[in-house]
């Protein structure tokens, strides 16, 4: 299991944070997203590993007021 | 008067803290959506000056949403709105109506002799000038923000600069909003839970620190994250 935004979530093998951003259904286009409090640039997404216990937070951009 | 205007304040506040909230000031960056929500309750509650900072005129685009304007007042300066609507809801709170945009120039000034500020800006590079601002005049800052059927709010203590946190190494000049817009009741939601951080703050209550209240009005969730002490803003916990 995983943590993502302080809710458990099942983990696999190979999970990548683009693996758990599209099972999330986090679609939209400005995010922010860190693991284990480490910054995810958006081009890692792809190759960055989530493993197993890991904590996730994803935080969409918001500016309106 | 007085006593009656505030009846049903009582006892959520007590005639104490009534008295102390009449000797507060604060400052309201943005007088849009979420700032003519804050002026109404922070007024209707009793605070006693209200700065209220932008350098727009109403647009018809506004009416979905901003308390204050109305097919009356396109046009027509913000905050002279914001003056007007305080004199007819509560005179006894003064309005210092400012007509300005805030720079990093400006900002410190337009905080000047306030106990507190509010974020009711619209963008995210100037977020981090009032943070700046408000760390450099060493008052809370309450945050909100919002984008469609979401938002969040976090009491940012001087120093704590948790808008790092929050909005990372981003260097983009808006959020999600530009795509899911901004909606009344996402507003009027993120001005109340401001307004309610505001008033605990102002009456010196105990509130639980570094934590930034994320809402979800679509599936009706709230999320509490807890944002950790760190001196890099790439640094985050995540966990409440």
């Amino acid at each position: 299991m995983i943590t993502v935004n302080t809710e458990e979530s099942p983990w696999h093998a190979g999970m990548t944070v683009r693996a758990l951003l599209d099972e999330k259904v986090f679609t939209f286009r400005h995010i922010i997203v860190r693991v284990n409090g480490e910054y995810v640039p958006e081009e890692q997404y792809d190759s960055y590993p989530i493993k197993d216990g890991d904590d996730v937070m994803v935080l969409h951009l918001m500016a309106g007021g | 008067m007085e006593f009656e205007r505030y009846l049903r304040n009582q006892n959520a506040i007590s005639p104490q803290e009534q008295a102390l909230l009449a000797q507060k000031r604060v400052v309201i960056i943005g007088c849009g959506g979420l700032g003519g929500y804050l002026l109404e309750q922070l007024g209707r509650l009793g605070v006693g000056f209200i700065r209220v900072v932008d350098p727009d005129n109403f647009e018809e685009s506004n009416l979905n949403r901003q308390l204050l304007s109305s097919t009356l007042n396109l046009g027509k300066p913000k905050v002279l709105a914001a003056k007007h609507r305080m004199l007819a809801v509560n005179p006894l709170v003064e309005v210092d109506a400012i007509q300005e945009g805030m720079t990093a120039a400006n900002a410190t000034d337009l905080l000047a002799g306030c106990d507190l500020v509010l974020d009711a800006l619209d963008n995210i590079p100037d977020r981090f000038i009032l943070q700046q601002a408000a760390k450099t005049a060493q008052i809370p800052l309450v945050h909100g923000a919002v984008a469609g059927w979401q938002g969040q709010v976090c009491l940012v203590l001087p120093g704590q600069d948790l808008l790092n946190l929050i909005y990372g190494d981003s260097e983009e000049y808006s959020g999600e909003e530009q795509e899911t817009g901004t909606l009344a009741f996402t507003v009027g939601l993120i001005a109340s839970l401001m307004t309610a951080i505001s008033l605990q703050t102002l009456l010196n209550k105990e509130i639980p620190e570094r934590k930034l209240l994320l809402l979800d009005a679509k599936n009706l969730e709230f999320t509490k994250l807890s944002l950790p002490i760190s001196s890099s803003k790439q640094q985050w916990a995540g966990r409440d």
